[in-house]
């Protein structure tokens, strides 16, 4: 049904070793005491990564030709969205906003430009009357002059409720990622078609929520795009077609995946803020509500890598720490080695420092020449850095692209629905944040598996003692212990 | 005369096509209208005369349902067409058939026939799939969402029965949640032990657990030793039986019998975990260390409705079953703990050689089966002493069913299987030293050893030598917690276990 990739089934539920994980949340983070136990559950873990391929076992890097047989790149039946320059016509159909921040209001402003006159937007949602108030002027000042009417604002935590129930098709989820597992799950079940942002949800128990929701949302016919634009972007869709229908690079041994910048922003406290208000408006700075910058951001490159690769890392082992972070309790900075199902290694690296050398793009190493898309610009070259290929761009944003690629989906009734795909590699991050925060190595099974659910059990807009308690992960210990 | 009616036939040649064609459609449409009228509920109705089946099923939601709808006998007992549909009808009226005139059906084992083990043959998941073709309704619950979840990955390895075995015929106590109320007993009111048991010598002991109404027997066993293993004649013997080598022991007591419902339940309600599995183990804090967090609540009915009492508790986890010891000696400053493999045989043996602790070869008590009808058994002293496969009705008895042995133990051989502190090997006998003192088995391993086989045995699996394993992803496979118990075993009702304790200081030895 996922017009992607055809995902290998994740066959990951077999409890071979029966590590648990405790909840993190609940004001506790005692994050260090996590996998501690798992010694005393005392089951031997079978891991089930196969061995290494006679392919992958030539260190990941670019092994040049003269590869064997069982070595050459596998086609595999790739979909790709519509890509329309315009939507088709149709009824009009009318979106409601939930979260209407930043990101909310970049969507609500991509979706009227990807529908013009034929899309409009209904109703908003947030928890900030403030946030509200500002998309709505945005709205009104947008050559759609779209207005707003008061009964369908809503503030509060219930507010995706009222908007989902106000009568819209549509509805665009935008707030911290914390609460999009359940604002998922109630728009599938009110029928409606879904845009959200990645990344889908901060645990494991959201992620599950969020792949369940997807198949319901699958079985009653519903459209899902989930702000993976990457996937929506000519260009990359040229290189993995080169890729894959030309066999442009081989077999792909190895990968790295970046996305090395500055900070984004942080909240000082204000007297009228209570507690949870002020975690709030600085959430990309408190893991339980962004999932920490590795889930938040990075978890962009680490989906080019699940789609260009064709199946997720089945563990990680990496580390990280935080440097120069003002406020919350997230790190700055992870670097992880994932490990494929067949040896296969890609490292992840992450930052969000200012001043730094940055750079965001992915690199795969294959047996005939490697594919990047540094300076945004997908490309083959060769082991001297030889260009053999430049994949043709297109002028508009891919921010808009997948607005229309949704709307035509939906007037076409074109089956597609990203949710499962992006829940995947958001699990493919937070299994990256476990391993750098416990210091150990952790299995997809596992997290597929695990009980782990962030932050506080009730959201109410007050003081609600969790900064008190919240602490910054540290792995290992001080003892000589295994 | 076979000319004539061969010009015959050949000048009527039409005829002859045309009678064969009304015959074949009379044929077709007859044999048609007989594998409807054999698919009708009034039809099984006939011949099933287990008075069970039909008010089980007005019972159930596949007949008394909000939407009206009655799913008959054949749409869940056969599979759907295309799918095998009348190659599992002509064998199922077969069977049907044979069991209706040469069986007396007072003598089926109905209740072992609804078990999942047994409706697996005769319940097809294609029928299920047929109708309920969306797994992730948008009316599902979340924990309906983790399990349609769970089946989804695991597809080819589960069936829809796992988890709904009685949606067809209602079962009045099948549990489908987490049973809270699991293992409340009614002897609050007795009068509870205050002290454990003294030991002061090398002697049989009643062990009394302080703060509860539990007593158990231990019984002394006298150090020595024995040959482990089975000579390479012996019937039923497998590979992983030998070579023997000579291993002695030092003195031990174990208990008389497999640990019982009433002293598990005595563990269970002193230590039971509210939350979740690890949730508790890893969020103790340093202060806890010493307390004991045993078992979370069990998923569903863990004694499968055969009764608590004395019969052997069953379903625990390995990991349950040590921190059971654990628990025990800590309440009784004893050193209880699983006995090693070489214990185990050692104990079973009490002294014998041959393949039971009671005279006879496996194959003198031959399985009851048609030509055991027709002939007679040839001795049953066998049931005196073990029960399983084929003198259990498929579930684990009371200890005082059978007879000890030498030793004075009970149910070593059947009942339930016993968990032993080692590792399983295939060959862990080769890498046996000859004339090893209390070994302890391999080093390493994935599954631990089980021994004495079980209620469901087949008789070579009761023999004293025999071996077999845990099977860790296989019995925790249907478990549909997430994350899975890490107390509770969803997939197996056979496995228990038999506390040792050590003579030691604290017991008596100088």
């Amino acid at each position: 049904m996922i017009l992607t990739i055809k995902q290998e089934k994740i066959n990951t539920f077999r409890v071979q070793n029966q590590i648990k994980y405790f909840i993190m949340g609940n004001n506790n983070f005692s994050r260090r005491k996590f996998l501690a136990s798992a010694a005393t559950v005392g089951a031997v873990g079978a891991m089930g990564v196969g061995t290494l391929s006679s392919c992958s076992s030539q260190g990941g890097s670019n092994a040049g030709g003269g590869a064997a047989a069982n070595c050459d790149w596998v086609k595999r039946d790739l979909k790709f969205p519509p890509l329309l320059d315009k939507v088709p016509e149709g009824k009009v159909l009318k979106a409601g906003v939930i979260g209407c921040g930043g990101r909310g209001s970049g969507a609500a402003i991509n979706f009227l430009d990807a529908g013009g006159k034929t899309v409009t937007i209904t109703a908003l949602g947030d928890v900030f009357d403030d946030r509200l108030g500002s998309l709505r002027k945005k709205l009104m000042n947008h050559e759609s002059k779209t207005e707003i009417a008061d009964e369908n604002c809503f503030i509060g935590f219930d507010a995706f409720e009222k908007v989902i129930a106000s009568g819209v098709d549509i509805v665009i989820l935008a707030t911290p990622p914390k609460f999009r597992p359940q604002q998922f799950e109630a728009a599938v079940k009110a029928r409606k078609h879904v845009f959200m942002e990645k990344p889908v949800a901060v645990d494991p128990v959201g992620i599950r929520q969020v792949i369940a929701a997807a198949k319901m949302a699958d079985a009653a016919g519903l459209k899902v795009v989930t702000g993976t634009q990457r996937r929506h972007e000519l260009s990359y869709i040229n290189l993995i077609k080169e890729l894959n229908d030309n066999n442009g690079i081989g077999k792909i041994t190895g990968a790295n995946v970046y996305w090395n910048g500055g900070k984004l922003w942080h909240r000082n406290n204000k007297p009228e803020w209570s507690e949870m208000e002020w975690m709030i408006r600085d959430w990309v700075n408190w893991t339980w509500l962004s999932g920490d910058h590795i889930v938040e951001q990075h978890v962009h490159n680490l989906d080019v890598a699940n789609w260009f690769i064709g199946t997720h890392p089945t563990k990680a082992l990496g580390f990280g720490s935080r440097q120069r972070r003002v406020t919350g309790d997230q790190y700055d900075n992870f670097s992880i080695d994932y490990v494929y199902d067949d040896g296969m290694h890609i490292h992840s690296m992450c930052r969000q420092i200012n001043s730094c050398s940055n750079g965001v793009y992915e690199i795969f190493h294959g047996t005939k020449a490697i594919a990047t898309t540094v300076g945004h610009k997908p490309q083959i070259v060769d082991a001297a850095g030889n260009q053999l290929f430049l994949a043709e761009k297109a002028d508009i944003s891919p921010y808009v692209q997948e607005h229309k690629d949704l709307i035509t989906c939906i007037r076409q009734n074109i089956p597609f629905n990203e949710a499962e795909n992006t829940a995947i590699s958001v699990m493919t991050a937070i299994m990256g944040r476990v391993s750098a925060y416990t210091g150990k190595t952790v299995t997809f099974e596992e997290m597929m598996n695990s009980d782990m659910k962030l932050g506080p059990d009730t959201f109410i807009m007050g003081d609600v003692g969790y900064m008190a308690k919240a602490e910054v992960p540290v792995p290992g210990t001080l003892e000589r212990k295994k | 005369m076979l000319k004539r009616l061969g010009n015959f036939l050949r000048k009527k040649l039409l005829l002859v096509i045309l009678i064969g064609f009304v015959v074949g459609i009379v044929a077709t449409l007859y044999s048609h209208k007989v594998i409807v009228a054999t698919s009708t509920n009034e039809s099984c109705e006939a011949c099933h005369v287990h008075p069970h089946v039909f008010d089980s099923w007005k019972l159930s939601v596949h007949y008394d349902n909000r939407v009206g709808m009655h799913v008959g006998c054949v749409d869940c007992h056969l599979p759907p067409k295309g799918h095998g549909y009348l190659n599992e009808k002509i064998k199922a009226g077969t069977k049907d058939i044979y069991g209706y005139l040469f069986k007396d059906s007072i003598d089926f084992n109905w209740e072992a026939k609804s078990t999942l083990e047994e409706a697996q043959h005769f319940v097809f998941k294609e029928s299920c799939i047929k109708c309920h073709a969306n797994l992730f309704p948008l009316t599902l619950n979340k924990e309906g969402q983790d399990a349609h979840l769970y089946y989804s990955q695991n597809e080819d390895e589960l069936r829809c029965i796992n988890c709904h075995l009685n949606v067809g015929h209602y079962d009045p106590n099948a549990i489908h949640a987490k049973n809270v109320e699991f293992g409340s007993s009614g002897n609050e009111d007795k009068e509870k032990y205050t002290a454990p048991a003294t030991v002061t010598a090398h002697k049989n002991f009643t062990e009394t657990i302080p703060g509860t109404t539990i007593s158990f027997n231990m019984k002394a066993i006298p150090g020595g030793s024995f040959k482990i293993g089975s000579p390479e004649k012996e019937q039923f013997r497998k590979a992983d039986e030998g070579p023997q080598k000579e291993v002695k022991l030092s003195p031990f007591f174990m208990a008389e019998v497999e640990v019982t419902w009433e002293t598990y339940l005595a563990f269970y309600s002193a230590t039971a975990a509210e939350g979740r599995s690890t949730d508790t183990e890893g969020a103790r804090t340093k202060a806890d260390v010493d307390a004991i967090s045993g078992p979370t609540p069990p998923y569903g009915q863990p004694d499968q409705n055969w009764g608590l009492g004395n019969r052997p508790a069953i379903t625990m986890s390995y990991h349950s079953a040590e921190t059971f010891c654990k628990w025990l000696s800590q309440v009784t400053g004893k050193n209880y703990r699983l006995p090693t493999e070489a214990e185990w045989e050692y104990a079973a043996r009490g002294g014998t050689e041959t393949p039971f602790f009671f005279e006879g070869n496996p194959k003198d008590f031959g399985e009851k089966g048609f030509f055991g009808n027709l002939f007679g058994k040839g001795d049953n002293k066998i049931d005196n002493y073990v029960i399983y496969g084929s003198n259990s009705q498929l579930k684990t008895a009371e200890p005082d069913k059978v007879e000890a042995n030498p030793f004075g133990l009970k149910n070593m051989l059947g009942n339930a299987e016993e968990y032993c502190s080692d590792w399983y090997a295939e060959d862990a006998y080769k890498k046996l030293q000859n004339g090893a003192t209390n070994p302890k088995g391999p080093v390493s391993g994935e599954e631990h050893v089980i021994r004495g086989g079980s209620f469901k045995s087949e008789i070579g699996e009761v023999r004293s030598a025999a071996r077999d394993f845990t099977k860790s992803v296989a019995w925790m496979k249907t478990d549909p917690q997430m994350p899975k118990s890490i107390w509770w075993l969803s997939d197996c009702n056979y496995i228990s276990f038999r506390v040792v304790c050590d003579f030691d200081n604290k017991t008596g030895k100088n």
